[in-house]
């Protein structure tokens, strides 16, 4: 498959989240979208990894590993910011009794 | 990994080292002041270690870090910021938290995460460093979570530090897809024969958004009154000073790696952000009444003052910016040291009442406020005249009149609040209120040691600067 149709698949599921993040109220689904951004950028770097490594020559037959190395990193960071972000959303709930991002408003002048 | 490689890391280990042992010692239910005490000591051997390591610099640790002079001296900023927060947080903490000791695990990991950067010249570096700098600060901004205002501004950080390196990912994502390299000096060779494609730019500015959100620049800076107000005043201090410092540190030495600062675009992009941090920052801080949200107007300023210092891209700017990260953090952790102290168990103090009149209740401390905002305005004779001069200085050598001129011109805007508040501390003053006898004598004593130290080191700066760049200019030297 040329490389251009992952491209646009990403693209395509990045702007899903950024939307998701623009417009929906509730945080988690907020984070869920957050994710969704990341993993398009997984995406991507996979499939450009594979770019670089069909060009790679005999010279450096390792061409094209970092992206997938990448990878493993977001996974485990999104991990990471998924567990500290939902306990701050347990937090919220406890004190508005609510997930609603519309409640963040108490912070003014 | 050859040793000298493996010992080049040594203060990086024992910054790390820092949270293991703060988590050791708090498995073995050791108290607060022991805890304190050891982090304060872990934050010495660090700079002992960075000395020690001195003579076998610069060392390259492929692919990813790079540890030379300059990461020493930004290292060496962060540091010191952090050995600051460090001893404010005592008082702070021990009066409000039954727990306040899983506090200096998150901040010895978000000292971690702001050091990485320095060292990185690598994405993968760069993202970890962030990364482990950025989830240790949610975690921070609501450490105190019986507030509303704390859990609520963790919660609007993690939404859009979250999203902006989800920007930032696909950002390298595309850098990635032109260069086939993650490291920045191969992607700085790549770049330097050929025409990039649209993707690429499209690349380039999500990693500039990402990283003007981080430095709080305008039009990124939204989040930057909520988090600063919200936050423990500590950890503000924090925020305002070591992860600002490790991002322009990481900033600086990619825009150096890739020739940034030889494209007349993305020179004019920078030039224009940082003219309208300077009016904006400014022009939003005149009718605060909260100092903590004033201080966060007047930060998104002082970075946009610093990006003049970054547009040269040139070993003269670097000292400049160096040398302005320094001052500026001196003064912005005295500032918010006396947010620190007077913030009473229920409030941090932020409102501009309280400040009414402190010079007849407590006039050391109003000293160092006012010493501070002296500095922070640009006063003759402290360090914040001297780094705003040669930032200037820097400017002018190289012609860049329209920030310079914004820069003269915003500073007199900045005079006239940092000057209001400096007046109410003079007014006369309310009903004396009971005094109450602090609680941990020994602490008190030290925090305000602290303070006054920071207070002479802002008038030494100002009045003898020759000694600090001499330093700056000869860890400079080794590159």
């Amino acid at each position: 498959m040329p490389i251009e149709r992952y491209i646009f698949l990403a693209i395509a599921l990045f702007c899903i989240g950024i939307a998701g993040v623009l417009i929906r109220r509730n945080a988690i689904i907020v984070f869920m979208c957050i994710e969704l951004m990341l993993n398009a950028v997984n995406l991507l770097l996979v499939a450009f990894s594979k770019m670089h490594h069909l060009k790679a020559t005999a010279a450096n037959a390792t061409a094209g590993i970092e992206g997938q190395l990448f990878v493993f990193f977001i996974m485990v960071v999104a991990a990471a910011e998924v567990s500290v972000g939902l306990a701050i959303i347990v937090m919220m709930y406890r004190n508005v009794h609510s997930v609603d991002i519309n409640f963040l408003n108490r912070l003014k002048h | 990994m050859s040793n000298e490689q493996l010992l080049a890391l040594l203060p990086f280990m024992v910054l790390a080292g820092a949270s293991i042992v703060v988590i050791l010692m708090i498995a073995a239910r050791l108290s607060h002041t022991a805890i304190q005490v050891a982090g304060f000591l872990m934050l010495c051997f660090t700079v002992l270690a960075m000395g020690y390591v001195r003579d076998i610099l610069p060392q390259e640790i492929l692919p990813l870090f790079i540890i030379d002079g300059f990461a020493a001296l930004y290292t060496g900023v962060i540091i010191f910021s952090v050995g600051v927060v460090g001893l404010l947080s005592y008082i702070y903490f021990e009066e409000r938290e039954e727990n306040p000791k899983e506090y200096y695990i998150l901040l010895f990991l978000a000292t971690l995460g702001a050091a990485v950067l320095t060292i990185s010249r690598h994405f993968v570096s760069l993202f970890l460093g962030l990364e482990i700098l950025s989830v240790s600060l949610y975690a921070l901004i609501a450490y105190l979570r019986n507030r509303n205002n704390a859990i609520e501004s963790g919660l609007k950080y993690l939404i859009l530090a979250a999203l902006t390196s989800a920007f930032l990912l696909l950002g390298m994502a595309l850098f990635y897809m032109e260069t086939g390299s993650m490291e920045f000096n191969a992607i700085g060779q790549k770049l330097a024969g050929s025409d990039p494609g649209v993707l690429f730019k499209l690349g380039l500015a999500l990693m500039v958004v990402a990283i003007g959100f981080k430095l709080a620049l305008v039009p990124f800076h939204l989040w930057a009154a909520d988090v600063y107000q919200g936050a423990p005043a500590p950890v503000t201090a924090f925020i305002a000073t070591a992860s600002k410092v490790g991002v322009f540190a990481v900033l600086m030495r990619f825009s150096l790696a890739v020739n940034l600062q030889q494209s007349e675009f993305l020179l004019n992009v920078f030039s224009g952000i940082a003219i309208a941090s300077m009016i904006l920052g400014n022009i939003l801080a005149l009718r605060q009444q909260n100092i903590k949200r004033l201080l966060a107007y007047s930060s998104i300023a002082h970075l946009g003052y610093l990006i003049v210092a970054f547009l040269p891209g040139t070993r003269e700017g670097i000292e400049a910016s160096v040398f302005y990260l320094f001052a500026y953090a001196i003064t912005i952790l005295s500032a918010f040291g006396i947010v620190t102290i007077l913030s009473t168990r229920m409030k941090d103090a932020e409102d501009l009442s309280v400040y009414r009149g402190l010079f007849w209740r407590k006039p050391l401390l109003a000293a160092v406020l006012a010493v501070s905002l002296f500095s922070l305005a640009g006063i003759p004779l402290t360090a914040g005249f001297f780094a705003k001069f040669i930032v200037l200085l820097t400017g002018a050598n190289y012609n860049l009149w329209l920030p310079v001129i914004v820069l003269v011109l915003t500073s007199v805007i900045g005079l006239y609040y940092y000057l209001r508040i400096i007046s109410t501390l003079f007014a006369s003053a309310p009903a004396a209120e009971p005094r109450h006898k602090p609680l941990h004598p020994f602490f008190h004593f030290v925090t305000y040691a602290t303070l006054f130290v920071l207070m002479v080191m802002i008038c030494v700066l100002g009045v003898f600067p020759g000694p600090a760049i001499e330093g700056i200019r000869q860890f400079l030297m080794i590159r």
